[in-house]
């Protein structure tokens, strides 16, 4: 590994468990010391692998719970009833029944002394009568806990309590061996997921050669007790829910997978650790700004894949009733849920792994590169290990995912179909064609050519100007039906038929 | 996959009440609908019978929680219209500011309701805030949040409050302004374009022909507005002329719905801010409850072998109340009340739209025909 971080936790791990079994080596009667020496290694490797994780874990499992966080905080906001605009201003100001800009003065050491300023001159600037009156509105709501502890932040373990302590229900005609088989297979197969996947340079639990193509593999296994669970069930929308999460399948994996491999041709490695590491060292590039089409691609299919709005349709609660999951109950229920959490979670770290750098801070070298407070810098980037930047990256593209779902409907089945076949399998073909010329004809051995973030990036953004954000008034007015209010005689029952 | 039928009901999200929809499906796509009303019958009709006439308002009230006051102000025409009385024009503008302000919460309701059945959570919380500030303002009126029990025979319950006139004015055009950011979240989605339109299309004829009435039939194209087609209250001295969706040959579609209802919504705000400027004595005097001006003297009991009917434009369509009085032999109660429900009516023709469409779409298509459960079953 070259990347440099003091947090070395497997270092620690590999330098502990080889003391102590040298320790053990030396204590041992010298009969059987040369017949230890031989599963040294092996028993060696067996307790890093045990301990490292053991860390994985947790680490996993503490961080995931800031993940509902976010998202029943961000969509609250967004979704207010004060309404979007004040609801994004109320961030500013905090809760409990402060006036704006109060809460954050009183933070100890003064330090939201600078937001809380800066909201007051919002207020006073821009607030009018009704502002006011709204946020007052917002300050009213209840606010349970104490600021450090982030008022709201244990009630998954509360969750998590309740459903533990309910009872396990099975439907009468359910195929009872299908119906327990199922949970464990979509729970195992995402917590084995994480085993692959790196929190920092120092803090991963397996790192095979090919741990992006078991990474995939693995991923794709859950709709398959997606599919158990529907039909287990013996529930009609249940089995609907499955199908659905298997015709689903066909349109986003595959998509997904060519995305994948136009990541693995440009940094020319399957493993994670080196596209990491190829992007931070080798290249010194991100991927998004060799790759922008592949990063947009790969944020959609990922979203169908872990089945969040708008492709949710497997659980739709429109017409499906929460789909698949619907005779689940329980403690069940909960870790199907969490799971859920994680695998949207364990998406965001590998976005973040492919595209966004890794463990390393938006242009760090050349921040540390700047003339005057550049060594500032490099002392931040020292200080600071790389798992930190690893999750502040993960949770802000899973704010990311709940914006999306807050300002999306949800799709059609046929739809998603169509827009797989139609739209993502070329793309992403196209992707690998464009990932391709860049590695074999632009890539040098010393890096990419100077120009050619730049230019990809400008490409990408004026298409995103084009599509996104730049709309054609034209074809809006055309999308949407023209709707009159129409002055015609005044109708009598029947006049319309001639 | 085999053909089978789905029981969606009497709990499911796609009701948005207490009915079950039998669906037969077959894989993803509708084969045949079955809808089964009635789960929650109260007898309206037949309690009215032992009420006298104010009493009744109550109960009229309670038939959609959504609009109660379009149906107590339906039934209160049809009592005036048995009774005979005049009914003062300043109630008349009081009355159409409180109807077209339910209007208005109702459709939101509706639209906050559509929202989750295509998806989307967050339109609905949306709705819901403009909503409360159309309850506010009925509340002010009427003095409860649900069931205000507003008009009375002759007139209303109390003239405006002090200030709503201002109030009203100022919620009603930041009202309009922030209808943009509905249609910005609905029109400018493509996939609610896509979930909405060439889904669920309902031919005018075939809507006329089932009696299906109200928003619903124009969104379809034809223009049949109950308040200008049998123009009753003062809508005919406004001016304002019904929002009709020029829609497909094909028929109307969930888009031409969800269109027509915030055109609709629009066109009831213009409408109260204009019966605020028109209003006699203007909307700043009050008048003590009781008074003339507000409201007249009316008999409480009706003679034998008398009857009296009116059609109303109810935020669903056109709602009616036929009531015979009963003599003195039944004291000031009615003989008989009979309401036409706009929903009973649009309910097994919206369950036949479905047919051949997917399972996703039944939320869709049910959903935007606005069905409320209340009125449907009395």
């Amino acid at each position: 590994m070259t990347s440099s971080d003091w947090l070395d936790v497997r270092g620690w791990t590999e330098s502990i468990i080889g003391w102590s079994m040298d320790t053990t080596h030396d204590l041992l009667p010298e009969s059987i010391q040369t017949d230890f020496a031989t599963i040294q290694p092996a028993l060696e490797s067996f307790f890093i692998a045990t301990i490292m994780c053991t860390v994985v874990f947790t680490v996993m499992m503490l961080t995931l719970m800031v993940v509902p966080y976010i998202e029943r905080k961000f969509i609250a906001r967004l979704m207010d009833r004060i309404g979007a605009t004040t609801s994004l201003r109320s961030l500013w100001i905090g809760e409990s029944s402060a006036t704006a800009g109060d809460w954050w003065n009183k933070l100890p050491m003064g330090m939201g002394s600078p937001i809380g300023f800066i909201n007051k001159k919002l207020n006073e600037s821009f607030g009018n009568e009704h502002h006011h009156e709204t946020i007052s509105r917002v300050n009213n709501r209840g606010y349970h806990g104490i600021w450090f502890l982030f008022p709201g932040f244990f009630q998954a373990l509360a969750d998590f309590l309740k459903f533990a302590t309910k009872e396990h229900i099975v439907p009468k005609k359910a195929d009872k061996l299908v119906f327990e088989v199922a949970p464990v297979i979509i729970i195992a197969t995402t917590i084995m997921v994480y085993a692959f996947i790196p929190f920092g340079p120092h803090i991963w639990a397996a790192n095979p050669d090919l741990s992006l193509i078991f990474m995939m593999a693995i991923f794709g296994v859950a709709p398959l007790g997606v599919f158990f669970a529907g039909w287990a069930s013996n529930n009609k929308y249940t089995l609907i829910g499955g199908m659905r999460s298997a015709a689903q399948l066909t349109a986003y994996e595959i998509p997904l997978l060519i995305t994948v491999l136009s990541i693995a041709v440009v940094s020319g490695s399957f493993n994670i650790l080196e596209i990491v590491d190829f992007q931070i060292e080798t290249s010194d590039t991100w991927n998004i700004f060799i790759l922008p089409l592949g990063a947009v691609l790969f944020l959609v299919t990922m979203i169908a894949e872990v089945e969040r709005i708008p492709f949710d349709m497997p659980e739709a609660e429109a017409e499906l009733v929460e789909g698949w999951w619907t005779e689940y109950g329980g403690i069940r229920w909960g870790l199907m849920f969490a799971v859920e959490m994680m695998r949207a979670y364990a998406a965001c770290i590998l976005f973040a792994m492919f595209f966004l750098g890794g463990w390393e801070f938006p242009f760090e070298d050349s921040l540390s590169a700047l003339p005057l407070i550049g060594n500032l810098f490099e002392i931040l980037f020292t200080i600071v290990p790389g798992l930190i930047w690893v999750l502040l990256k993960a949770w802000i593209l899973f704010a990311f995912f709940v914006w999306i779902r807050a300002s999306l409907h949800r799709i059609r089945t046929d739809q998603i179909l169509e827009f797989g076949w139609l739209y993502l399998l070329p793309l992403s073909i196209v992707n690998l064609v464009v990932a391709t010329f860049l590695r074999l004809e632009v890539w040098t051995d010393s890096g990419w050519p100077i120009w050619v973030a730049p230019v990809l990036t400008l490409v990408a953004i004026f298409f995103f100007v084009i599509y996104a954000i730049d709309e054609d008034e034209e074809a809006l007015a055309k999308s949407r039906r023209p709707y009159s209010t129409q002055t015609l005689s005044k109708a009598y029952p029947g006049s319309q038929r001639k | 996959m085999a053909e089978m039928w789905i029981s969606m009901g009497p709990q499911h999200p796609m009701t948005h009440g207490l009915w079950t929809l039998k669906v037969k499906v077959d894989g993803e796509t509708v084969v045949d609908t079955e809808p089964d009303l009635g789960y929650i019958h109260r007898g309206v009709e037949k309690i009215c019978e032992s009420r006298d006439f104010t009493q009744i308002t109550t109960y009229c009230d309670r038939l959609c929680y959504a609009s109660a006051n379009t149906w107590s102000h339906a039934y209160i025409y049809a009592a005036e219209d048995l009774l005979g009385v005049e009914v003062p024009e300043r109630a008349e503008y009081i009355r159409l500011v409180a109807v077209e302000l339910q209007r208005i919460a109702s459709h939101l309701m509706w639209l906050g309701a559509y929202g989750p059945d295509i998806g989307n959570l967050t339109v609905m919380v949306w709705c819901l805030r403009e909503r409360e500030m159309m309850m506010d303002l009925l509340q002010e009126l009427g003095g409860s949040r649900m069931h205000y029990n507003f008009p009375r025979v002759g007139g209303v319950k109390r003239d405006l409050p002090h200030g709503f006139a201002m109030r009203a004015r100022h919620k009603l055009s930041l009202f309009l302004d922030r209808i943009q950011e509905y249609e910005s979240l609905f029109d400018e989605s493509t996939i609610f374009l896509i979930r909405s339109q060439g889904v669920g299309y309902a031919k005018p004829e075939e809507m006329i022909n089932h009696g299906v009435s109200g928003p619903n039939l124009r969104a379809g194209g034809v223009n049949h507005d109950i308040r200008t087609s049998h123009p009753y209250s003062v809508y005919s001295e406004l001016d304002w002329s019904p929002a009709v969706e020029r829609s497909s040959i094909k028929g109307a579609d969930c888009y031409d719905r969800y269109r027509i209802r915030v055109e609709e919504m629009i066109q009831s705000a213009n409408l109260v801010l204009q019966a605020l400027d028109k209003m006699p004595g203007g909307a700043e005097t009050y008048h003590e409850p009781g008074d003339p001006k507000i409201l007249a003297k009316a008999p409480s009991r009706a003679p034998e072998g008398t009857s009296g009917s009116h059609h109303f434009e109810d935020s669903r369509g056109e709602s009616m109340f036929y009531i015979a009085g009963g003599g003195e032999g039944r004291g000031k109660m009615p003989y008989r009340v009979s309401i036409r429900s706009p929903i009973f009516i649009t309910i097994p023709y919206a369950s036949k739209c479905m047919i051949g469409y997917k399972v996703a779409d039944i939320p869709a298509i049910m959903g935007s025909f606005d069905p409320c459960i209340g009125e449907t079953d009395r």
